[in-house]
């Protein structure tokens, strides 16, 4: 018979609590690093000067294609081999999200951009609108409306990724409860927390994209 | 009769993609409160010859004087804005803004071009909506209307501006036959009221109807202008010939 015992939870919860706020930290983080990188990567993906798109584009495909545990690695446990010093887990962890979650951000920036018809850009600017008023009033509106769920889900995406830092050691939410339960054994409970946290603060997050999506819906 | 004063006069006008010559030598004299068909197989530079007209393409070659405004002299500076709102322009596809309603859209230019008050705006594009047969469809976003419906949003957006020159890039070849009808007859209301439009278009039933002059272009040159009737009736060169028995009969 399986016994559920809750009181585990219960008696850990400041370590799991230090852990779910490291593992927003880690979140917070590297979202304010990877999408700022995104902006500029989607907007090297767009550029017409040979010399900038094609560095973005060699950059994007390469991370794109490149297991995000296998960039904590090379960060982590690399990295000290060719430079001499040694990486702190926080540091490798969030450098490795910014750099692999930021070719995401800027390829949705890049389609969302380019989702606006140049006729459309056009007819703005057959009424008479300048580049800037052209760009307030119809090329961001219309773009953003774009790219917002996507960008909201690539966040969730970010968000469940920053358990990879367990692997090299970094005190997140899933490596407190293992940790505890190393002590402990009460796996089903623990991890079984572990997962309805994550379940709830991600449904909350594709909740939202779906209310955004509806609403761009009737737009259209 | 209409007068004969030149509202834009385009002088050897060439334009080149790279090594491939779109536009090859264009001159020709367009009046005001004259109806200009533009025809001809496509690929011929009919719709960047319109875009020369706006500044909305650059050229390399000649000029387009504009109500005695040199397009060359002002396409890289503020003034072409300014042109701009002087020539209203339909398109094929319409591209209405998705985001706006259709009374966001016709009023959207007036209210930041001319800094025109929002109320007033508005109920000046609630008018031209009536006028092209729209003012119940007035807050309903383009997504929400016909394509033709669409279309007529976008006579409204080019109207609205008070232009001197309405230019129409291919107007009905987006849209269903039933709906064609509908955006031919504001169109016709409007040159039978003495705007200024260029039109570019295979609705040889429309220019028989209230073109003044047609002109004809392949490969980047005007090979005809002529007013409609000898148009039709004596064409001069082969390739008019040729393109007004396939267009006259589809099959």
């Amino acid at each position: 018979m399986i016994m559920v015992d809750v009181s585990v939870i219960i008696e850990n919860i400041d370590l799991l609590w230090g852990g779910l706020l490291m593992t927003f930290k880690l979140f917070i983080v590297a979202l304010a690093g990877g999408l700022p990188l995104g902006i500029f990567l989607g907007l090297g993906r767009l550029s017409s000067r040979k010399w900038i798109y094609y560095p973005v584009s060699a950059y994007v495909h390469f991370i794109r294609n490149v297991p995000l545990l296998m960039l904590i690695f090379w960060i982590y446990f690399s990295l000290p081999i060719l430079t001499g010093g040694l990486v702190e887990p926080f540091y490798a962890a969030v450098v490795s999200f910014i750099i692999f979650e930021a070719t995401y951000f800027g390829e949705i920036i890049r389609a969302g951009y380019q989702s606006v018809s140049k006729g459309t850009i056009q007819a703005a600017y057959s009424t008479g609108l300048n580049y800037w008023q052209m760009a307030r009033y119809i090329l961001i509106p219309i773009a953003l409306r774009r790219v917002v769920p996507s960008m909201i889900t690539q966040s969730i995406v970010l968000f469940q990724d920053t358990s990879l830092a367990y692997v090299i050691g970094l005190h997140e939410f899933v490596r407190m409860a293992s940790l505890i339960d190393n002590r402990v054994i009460r796996p089903l409970e623990l991890y079984g927390f572990v997962a309805i946290v994550f379940l709830v603060i991600c449904s909350i997050g594709s909740q939202i994209v779906k209310r955004l999506e509806t609403k761009e819906g009737e737009r259209k | 009769m209409k007068e004969e004063t030149p509202i834009i006069e385009i002088k050897n006008l060439s334009k080149w993609y790279g090594d491939f010559q779109v536009l090859d030598d264009i001159t020709t004299t367009i009046n005001r409160g004259e109806c200009v068909v533009i025809c001809g197989p496509s690929g011929s530079g009919k719709s960047t010859l319109l875009r020369c007209i706006n500044g909305l393409e650059d050229f390399q070659k000649g000029d387009v004087i504009v109500d005695g405004v040199s397009i060359k002299e002002i396409s890289h500076t503020k003034e072409i804005y300014k042109l701009r709102s002087r020539i209203g322009m339909v398109f094929q596809h319409f591209e209405l803004y998705p985001h706006m309603t259709a009374l966001e859209n016709v009023t959207l230019a007036p209210k930041k071009v001319f800094k025109i008050p929002e109320k007033e705006a508005e109920k000046r594009g609630m008018e031209l909506l009536e006028k092209v047969g729209l003012r119940e469809h007035a807050h309903k976003k383009p997504g929400e209307l016909s394509g033709g419906q669409q279309q007529r949003v976008g006579i409204a957006r080019a109207l609205a501006m008070n232009a001197d020159i309405i230019m129409f890039d291919e107007p009905t070849s987006a849209l269903d036959p039933e709906m064609i009808r509908d955006v031919l007859e504001v169109m016709v209301d409007l040159a039978k009221g003495g705007m200024t439009m260029l039109v570019v278009t295979h609705e040889m039933g429309f220019a028989k109807a209230v073109a003044d002059k047609i002109i004809f272009m392949d490969e980047g040159r005007i090979i005809e202008q002529e007013d409609v009737e000898t148009f039709f009736k004596n064409p001069k060169s082969d390739r008019a010939k040729e393109f007004i028995d396939r267009i006259l009969v589809h099959i």
